[in-house]
């Protein structure tokens, strides 16, 4: 990528610190020092008639765009010099904007439609766009949603842990915290929650009437009756939530924070008042404490907040409005005083008064100030009816004070909360996409790389170049030769990596695709043009190989001090008629190259050591087939030329579509 | 979640935010080995990434792996940051510093080279290179390669590396490597010296 260009002297000058561990010298740079570029020139940009003119390198920051890549070509107009595009100006500026400042902003004044037509129009991913204007940009998609293919929200629900979890324990926590990670989690869950409802309704259901005593008075409950069948109910539901707290006891990383959390509590206090009633006998003295117990059993109706998440969020907002709630509950607690104690005195003197004390006026102002107005108290006086009066008047205000700030508080959070997971959820996503595109964008670099040193072979050994192919760029150039001084530091080469279309990149299989040797096919078709339909859209840069009318074959060799380039016929195309003794000079590059064995690669060279020959071999992808293609000839991994057969079968599969793979490799 | 009132930082900061000054362009091309057109067009690619002037870590580290799209540079880009001296701008450096280390490393003599390859690889600054030293940097090195090489990069290549070469340039096998070792080391092999200079850039 030739970003960022003003950056390589320095990028160039950091590498010295591979010389002295390099097993392999470092080539020489491509340029000689003699001879300079001119400088750096700027582009003319006509978009409907308001001009835009910036550094070419600008625009060269993002080689997978329109701009920045050789499709500008298409839009340059020869008589005014400039690159005209009939595009929308305003939203251009946003454009440029972006190669001069890597951000991309949303302009809020814009339609949506239109925006994301000029990203799509100039090759731009709208996963780029900068973090101040990408929620706005989101929302209103959202909103567009129905007009336009909105398959992005669809990525939901993406909040499962992909990590591996390594033991039992992690996993169950997992399953239980989660209950959509797996289907076993889900029945749990859903079993749990039966059991939960099941015991309710047995509580309630216990309690209804169901007949009369026999022998006494007085309608006898269900729970009396069916005593069994109830007491079985609750044993097998006791049964349920005992394992299911032992399991997450268990289960959970810290069991300390665990037990002192609010659902394990709620849990306990579910289970234990049935433990409780077996220990206790049929005793009068404390079958009444028994009773009471039995009370605590309806908090099993709070283990459903595990199971709701409003209900949690609900908890969660009372938690949160404390304040409001205490502010409430403050001030009521003074009108409460306040009023009962003048109703008190104010009813003093009548006879039979229910107002017996001011606690007694309590109840009355309650239910006064909560308008309820039961009217088991009731004033008799005038001052008594008139503060009744302005105490239920007071209390529909002072109640209604903070119940909008609670509810606007719930309201706020559920929302909030709603966003987050899918937040997290898109932005995940985003960022794999990103992650893809820089990644294909690192394997396009790396094979324009290798075609720009097969060009330089080429160039060097006299062959006649394209001349319409353009200059190479000087800093690409400079850091294709960077990378190659890695290259040598390491003894290793870069490889391209195959990024089909789900966007995962992958290796050439193993069967390296370095079996066949020599055919260095020519196209006129660009060299990744292949790839444009098969890679999510991306663009990448065609670069037409230019070394010679396409049908010629070379192998290109280069040896430590020259390099050459032998042809060779091919049988199946029309081959131009060149220097007579192909076949000898076939037989040179197969007993050459047999005679230095591929391993000896693997071995430590000694940098100070010189290898007798240096076998180089060139062979060009001119498009990007499906992998099996590129590891189509593979006759095992590190070998080298296989005899002339072997290679015409080879290449006759992958005759329609002229694939090879670019090998630099040094012995 | 709160409802903390977030009192505006920048209300607090009762700090005037000061503009880094960049040293004047003639003093540059004085001070350094190169022309005024190549320093002009050095600080324009340095001023476009870092506006303010100056040159953060992390900043530094994005813009070193643009240039090895398929490995991962941050760890080297640690490593050759730390050998530029930050001066008073606590951690960032600016264009002066830059740029004089880019005239002595890429244009700079023989002595001066080795000198900042020393400084590279002593990471504690103690004079000595040590094998577990030589080793960190080795593997930066290698990992910005990346996964898609042949062959490939195992998790022991860079330790087989480093051995090989440590005890190489530790002439008197005292287990650390003085400047003098290296310096002796990279002299004595014409191709090293000759690598040396196949790093400079033409702008």
């Amino acid at each position: 990528m030739a970003s960022v260009a003003a950056w390589l002297p320095f990028a160039r000058a950091a590498a010295i610190g591979w010389v002295p561990i390099a097993t392999h010298p470092l080539p020489p740079p491509p340029i000689s020092k003699d001879r300079r570029k001119s400088e750096d020139e700027k582009l003319l940009i006509n978009v409907s008639g308001r001009r835009f003119e910036t550094w070419r390198n600008t625009l060269e920051k993002y080689p997978d765009t329109l701009l920045g890549s050789n499709e500008r070509e298409f839009f340059y107009d020869e008589d005014s010099k400039q690159y005209f595009f009939d595009r929308d100006p305003d939203i251009f500026r946003h454009i440029l904007n972006y190669y001069r400042t890597g951000k991309l902003h949303y302009p809020k004044h814009e339609c949506l439609t239109s925006y994301e037509e000029e990203l799509a129009f100039f090759g731009i991913l709208s996963d780029v766009i900068g973090d101040c204007c990408f929620e706005d940009y989101k929302d209103r998609k959202r909103e567009n949603s129905e007009r336009l293919m909105d398959d992005k929200l669809s990525e939901n629900g993406d909040n499962q842990n992909l990590q591996q979890l390594t033991n039992i324990r992690q996993k169950m926590w997992r399953s239980f915290e989660n209950p959509h990670t797996s289907t076993s989690a889900l029945v749990f869950y859903y079993v749990t929650g039966f059991f939960i409802a099941v015991s309710v309704m047995a509580n309630v259901i216990e309690t209804v009437s169901c007949g009369i005593k026999p022998g006494r008075s007085g309608t006898l409950p269900c729970g009396e009756r069916y005593k069994i069948v109830f007491f079985c109910l609750d044993t097998a539901c006791v049964m349920i939530f005992t394992a299911e707290y032992l399991l997450r006891l268990f289960a959970a990383p810290d069991r300390c924070k665990f037990m002192r959390s609010v659902m394990s509590i709620i849990d306990v206090v579910a289970i234990m008042p049935y433990y409780i009633g077996l220990g206790i006998t049929d005793n009068d003295d404390v079958s009444g404490a028994f009773v009471t117990l039995r009370v605590f059993r309806v908090f099993r109706i709070f283990k459903f907040s595990r199971h709701s998440q409003g209900l949690r969020i609900l908890g969660y907002t009372l938690k949160s409005c404390a304040s409001e709630l205490g502010f409430l509950v403050f001030s009521l607690a003074m009108a409460i005083i306040i009023f009962a104690t003048v109703m008190f005195y104010a009813e003093k003197n009548v006879e039979g008064t229910n107002f017996t004390s001011i606690p007694a006026a309590f109840w009355y102002t309650i239910v006064t100030m909560t308008t309820l107005g039961y009217g088991d108290m009731v004033p008799k006086t005038i001052a008594g009816k008139i503060v009744g009066g302005v105490c239920s008047l007071s209390g529909v205000l002072v109640i209604a004070l903070p119940v909008p700030v609670i509810v606007s508080n719930f309201s706020r959070i559920y929302h909030q909360n709603q966003r987050a997971d899918k937040r997290k959820a898109q932005r995940k996503a985003r960022l794999a996409r990103i992650r893809i595109a820089k990644a294909s964008s690192g394997a396009a670099f790396v094979s324009k790389k290798k075609a720009a040193e097969a060009r330089l072979a080429a160039q060097e050994s006299g062959l006649e170049v394209d001349e319409n192919y353009r200059e190479e760029d000087i800093f690409e150039l400079q850091h294709h030769h960077l990378l190659r001084c890695l290259e040598k530091t390491t003894d290793r080469e870069f490889v391209e990596m195959e990024v089909p279309y789900n966007g995962q990149p992958k290796r050439p299989g193993s069967p390296s695709p370095m079996a066949s040797p020599t055919h260095s096919t020519a196209s006129n078709t660009g060299l990744l043009q292949a790839c444009c339909g098969r890679c999510c859209g991306q663009r990448y840069q065609s670069i037409p190989f230019l070394a010679t009318s396409p049908g010629k074959d070379k192998v290109v060799l280069v040896y430590q001090d020259k390099i050459e380039v032998r042809t060779k016929k091919q049988h199946h195309r029309g081959a131009t008629p060149d220097t007579g003794g192909q076949e000898e000079e076939m037989n040179d590059v197969r007993s050459a190259s047999e005679a230095v064995s591929r391993a000896s690669l693997n071995q430590a060279a000694k940098p100070n050591s010189t290898t007798s020959t240096a076998s180089v071999v060139v062979n060009l992808p001119s498009s990007y087939p499906a992998s099996e293609v590129l590891d189509g000839s593979g006759t095992g991994p590190h070998q080298h030329p296989p005899p002339p057969p072997q290679q015409q079968q080879a290449e006759a599969p992958a005759d329609g579509k002229q694939q090879s793979v670019v090998r630099i490799s040094t012995l | 979640m709160d409802k903390i009132n977030d009192l505006d930082l920048e209300d607090l900061n009762y700090q005037l935010p000061r503009r880094h000054r960049t040293e004047e362009l003639a003093k540059l091309a004085n001070s350094t080995k190169f022309t005024r057109k190549e320093i002009q067009l050095i600080y324009r690619g340095f001023k476009q990434e870092c506006p303010t002037g100056l040159v953060d870590e992390d900043n530094f580290k994005a813009i070193f792996s643009q240039f090895f799209p398929q490995g991962d540079a941050s760890q080297y880009a640690h490593y050759v940051f730390n050998t530029i001296k930050q001066g008073q701008n606590n951690g960032k450096i600016g264009f002066e510093d830059f740029l004089n280390i880019l005239s002595r490393v890429s244009r700079g003599t023989v002595q001066e080279k080795l000198q900042w390859i020393f400084g590279l690889y002593d990471l504690n600054g103690d004079g000595l290179i040590t094998q577990a030293e030589m080793l960190d940097v080795v593997n930066s090195i290698y990992d910005m390669l990346g996964r898609n090489t042949e062959p490939q990069v195992e998790t022991t290549s860079a330790k087989e590396h480093v051995e090989k070469i440590f005890h190489q340039i530790d002439t008197n096998k005292d287990g650390v490597v003085t400047i003098e070792e290296l310096v002796d080391w990279c002299l004595q092999d014409e191709k090293i010296v000759q690598s040396l200079e196949m790093l400079d850039t033409v702008l």
